[in-house]
């Protein structure tokens, strides 16, 4: 941007900040930009969403015009002088929220909303202390509970009628499948066809529900929401890899919310993804380090299997290092660095993905318009960049030992080599035909990179520690080093 | 004595009005073919010198919104944009009920009007929006349509000119609201009939998303005559700032209930003597001067004059012209309640004031009218209404608080009786309410 062109952008002053703006802007997306939108109330207005300017919660005083007017859909004209928490505006929201909340049933102590519900804090700064409201409230009997689909639960009796649920189906999924029914004050929030829902977005519409007529059947009445603490991750569902909150306490993930990313996947993710936690919280899933012995696979220690591992690769004369495209950027690095010095056997390094048929990013495609792509790992892209070919499992044979790497999502491969062994995250009923499995980490107990289908790059952190006797990659080849009789090769840090 | 002038309806009792002969012997179409002779931009500039103003209810100048359209809109990859010319049709104000007379007996005025509307601001179609219970008048218009494309004066190459402008008539489906015109334009185009959102206004993104002017059926009725006799005759009935004669539709208690047309600024309180004075020689209790929205007048405000400005400075407004007579034997409490579950029916449901608000309000008066009410339901009236008014998309919610501020505020004798005697005092004891309210029944 040029010093000319920075002097022309256009600028309105909001609460006395003089803030710039793009032309086009509203006077909340200004606000946006400037990072003092949390002044504004507002209950249909969504980033996401087209404006409907409804609701009435974000009205801000323009000086010079007669009226109130909506920051959500008044254009930011140049030199407009804005009035967010001026005596008027307050009161205008102070009305708002006593006309809102004269028919809600103020259930919070059984609303599952509670702690992190739009009408509780906008009440809570500009809501009236008392109502006039004297009538009956308004109930729909019927729709007190009722399933909007298999993963959604309405209760209508909230309803503040924001339709943003209505505007997501209609804007961004393109579904239609939510609807008002009837008109005025006993408007409906209703579906379309009698079977309901069946969009596979659906969880954002409890993401996007400022209150708490509809919720995710999977996070209903599992947790309340203030014990949860709010952390940043990366849904590893499929090669989109969407930015989401992993929200968690004490060591266990309950929920995955969407994280705004502009460059990935803006507001949403998909329901497959947002459930995609329970994956690692399985009963199922390999913990301990198992080692076979007469034929069967024996709990055993990390002290036992390492060398067993060592000795195992000084015997082999061939060795296939097959590496899921569900593994991070750093530890595929580490272990295709590594591994070799451990062994003077021809080892070849191989990715394998498998899932819905994909094996590289050329197989992959997007599901639908939105998110969902059919490489169901997480980082096909960052193996690439790595120069680990997909393994030809036709071509390339005649291993004796085969170690396979990788972290939930990739598929069994065919059988690879006589002895073979398994390391990273598997569940009991895939590891019958491994002589060894190693137990790693998942996206969820270690930082990392992973590359999505659109060559984005992004890093994540821990969110919980791993389970039972899991070892992260590098504390297995600091193991590995220690039981190495031969001088191994120092790696430097940065690349793990 | 009033002076009458009739402009619009001095034909009203020729048998046939409604055909293309019998108007045509009337005089009719005379102005289409003076319009077609003169430029777009001298037909707006008549219009703005008859000092014609919207007869729908707002009463904005109708020379100025026309010429609010874009000359020549274009898409931007520089085709032109179509441009639309709307009817609205959709007369749901209570009270009011003066379209459907002029579409009865004259439809060719109004498609008379609408062509030489459509020539000044240059629209390729208009759409008649009718209200879907008059289906008669539907029918009247849709032949009046057929005759006149008939006779070449729609469709391509009206009356031998390079420009072509048709007509198409759309049934509403029986919601208020769809007489607000954005919430007509969306209902137009067979969505939710809810107010839309202004800016844009429809003069740049309005029907199907193209440069739209809307008017109402009087509106576009008086155009004919304008363009006949010239700006200048027009103007000289009404105010200054107010041309023309007017429809009143005078109901309630009145001895002739009916469609008048009188110049624009009379006086109310000759209105209704030119109406025959209150039914039953009864005393006046009150006026709601401009269909239900209007603020109603108490019988000591009605020596005021019809036209738009002063009705504004008295405190009311001159709406849709339908004048409700009151007489002292109605209990203004039940007016306001009958008034009120006529609105809480109609919000959209869009904005949370109005929707809730008008549901509380209907409620409360509801109980103020069978005696359950309280003196705090008296003092809370005017909170709620601040709270709506002014507050929302459209005007509807400004609706709402004209009868039930009015109301308190004139005749709050009347209500503190009702919570007093716990009971209306102008019904026998037990009398249970026609309208009871349906709130619980609904769900």
């Amino acid at each position: 941007m040029t010093t000319s062109e920075a002097l022309t952008k256009p600028k309105i002053t909001i609460d006395g900040q003089v803030v710039e703006f793009e032309p086009g802007d509203t006077i909340m997306r200004a606000a946006e930009r400037a990072r003092v939108d949390q002044k504004i109330p507002r209950f249909c207005y969504h980033p996401g969403l087209p404006v409907a300017g409804t609701c009435r919660m974000c009205t801000v005083e323009v000086e010079k015009a007669p009226k109130l007017t909506t920051a959500c859909s008044t254009p930011a004209a140049d030199g407009m002088v804005i009035l967010t928490q001026s005596d008027r505006v307050r009161k205008s929201r102070s009305g708002v929220m006593e006309m809102l909340l004269a028919n809600h049933p103020l259930d919070c102590p059984v609303c599952d909303q509670a702690g992190e519900c739009s009408l509780q804090d906008y009440n809570y700064e500009y809501g009236p202390s008392k109502s006039e409201f004297k009538e009956d409230k308004r109930v729909w009997k019927e729709a007190t509970t009722k399933a909007l689909s298999e993963r959604l639960t309405l209760n209508m009796n909230r309803c503040i009628h924001c339709e943003r649920c209505v505007r997501f189906t209609e804007d961004v999924t393109k579904t239609n499948e939510l609807l008002m029914d009837n008109r005025g004050w006993h408007k409906e929030l209703t579906t379309a066809l009698d079977e309901g829902m069946f969009n596979e977005y659906q969880g954002n519409v409890a993401d996007i529900c400022p209150v708490g007529a509809i919720t995710f059947n999977d996070f209903r009445f599992q947790k309340r929401v203030w014990f949860l603490k709010e952390k940043e991750g990366i849904c590893d569902g499929c090669a989109k890899g969407c930015s989401i909150y992993a929200d968690e306490e004490k060591g266990t993930v309950h929920r995955y919310r969407a994280r705004f990313n502009a460059e990935v996947n803006k507001h949403w993710i998909c329901d497959e993804g947002r459930v995609s936690f329970h994956r690692y919280q399985n009963a199922e899933r390999v913990i301990h380090p198992l080692l076979s012995a007469s034929g069967s696979l024996n709990a055993t220690t990390w002290e036992t299997v390492v060398p067993w591992l060592l000795s195992e690769m000084k015997k082999a004369r061939r060795i296939l290092l097959l590496i899921g495209t569900d593994a991070s950027s750093e530890e595929a690095a580490t272990i295709a660095q590594m591994l070799p010095s451990f062994s003077s056997a021809d080892l070849v390094v191989r990715s394998w993905n498998g899932t819905n048929g994909v094996q590289s990013s050329a197989d992959d495609a997007a599901v639908d318009h939105l998110l969902r792509r059919r490489d169901h790992t997480s980082n096909t892209r960052g193996i690439e960049s790595l120069g680990i070919k997909p393994w030809n499992s036709v071509t390339e044979q005649n291993f004796d030992l085969a170690i396979y790497f990788r972290c939930g999502r990739a598929t069994l491969p065919p059988v690879m080599a006589q002895k073979e062994i398994a390391w990273g995250v598997f569940d009991l009923p895939e590891i019958q035909r491994f002589a060894a499995v190693l137990p790693g980490l998942s996206t969820l107990e270690k930082f990392g990179t992973y590359t999505n289908c659109d060559q984005v790059t992004q890093s994540f952190e821990i969110v919980v520690k791993g389970p039972g006797g899991t070892a992260s990659v590098r504390k297995v080849l600091d193991g590995m080093k220690l039981k190495s009789s031969t001088p191994v090769r120092e790696v430097v840090r940065d690349t793990i | 004595m009033v002076q009458v002038e009739k402009l619009l309806t001095q034909h009203n009792d020729v048998e046939g009005s409604h055909t293309m002969d019998v108007y045509r012997s009337l005089g009719g179409y005379k102005a289409l073919e003076k319009a077609l002779a003169m430029t777009p931009e001298s037909i707006v500039d008549e219009v703005k010198k008859s000092n014609l103003r919207g007869r729908g209810g707002a009463g904005f100048p109708t020379g100025m919104k026309w010429s609010f359209m874009p000359k020549a809109p274009t898409f931007p990859d520089g085709r032109p944009k179509p441009k639309y010319l709307v009817c609205n049709a959709d007369e749901g104000e209570p009270g009011t009920f003066k379209d459907r007379l002029l579409m009865t007996k004259h439809p060719h005025m109004l498609i008379e009007g609408m062509i030489v509307a459509g020539h000044a601001i240059g629209a390729s179609r208009g759409f008649i929006y009718i209200r879907g219970e008059f289906v008669f008048e539907v029918k009247r218009v849709e032949d009046a349509i057929v005759e006149a494309r008939k006779m070449g004066l729609l469709g391509k190459k009206v009356s031998g000119t390079d420009w072509s402008f048709d007509l198409v008539v759309y049934r509403g489906a029986g919601a208020y609201i769809c007489g607000e015109e954005t919430a007509l334009l969306n209902s137009l185009e067979g969505k939710r009939g809810e107010p839309r959102l202004k800016p844009p206004f429809p003069a740049m993104v309005g029907a199907f998303g193209m440069p739209t002017c809307v008017n109402n059926v009087e509106t576009f009725c008086a155009i004919p005559t304008i363009i006949n006799d010239g700006a200048a005759k027009y103007a000289s009935v009404g105010t200054e700032r107010s041309g023309g004669t007017r429809l009143f539709c005078v109901s309630g208690e009145i001895e002739k209930p009916g469609v008048y047309e009188l110049p624009i600024n009379v006086n109310l309180n000759d209105l209704i003597a030119h109406c025959g004075g209150v039914l039953g020689g009864k005393k006046l209790k009150a006026v709601i001067p401009g269909g239900a929205s209007a603020p109603m007048l108490s019988a000591a405000e009605t020596d005021v004059a019809m036209d738009f400005d002063s009705l504004a400075k008295a405190g009311t407004m001159a709406g849709s012209g339908g004048v409700i007579v009151i007489s002292e034997d109605t209990c203004i409490v039940e007016v306001a309640a009958r008034l009120l579950k006529f609105y809480e029916h109609e919000s959209c449901g869009q904005c949370s004031q109005c929707r809730e608000g008008s549901h509380w309000l209907a409620r409360m008066f509801h109980r103020i009218e069978i005696g359950q009410g309280t003196e705090a339901d008296l003092n809370a009236i005017a909170g709620i209404c601040s709270n709506m008014a002014g507050q929302t998309i459209c005007a509807f919610s400004d609706a709402v608080t004209g009868p039930a501020l009015s109301s308190v505020r004139k005749f709050r004798h009347e209500f503190e009786e009702h919570v007093r005697l716990k009971r209306c005092p102008c019904k026998p004891e037990g009398h249970v309410p026609k309208h009871e309210n349906h709130a619980s029944a609904m769900l």
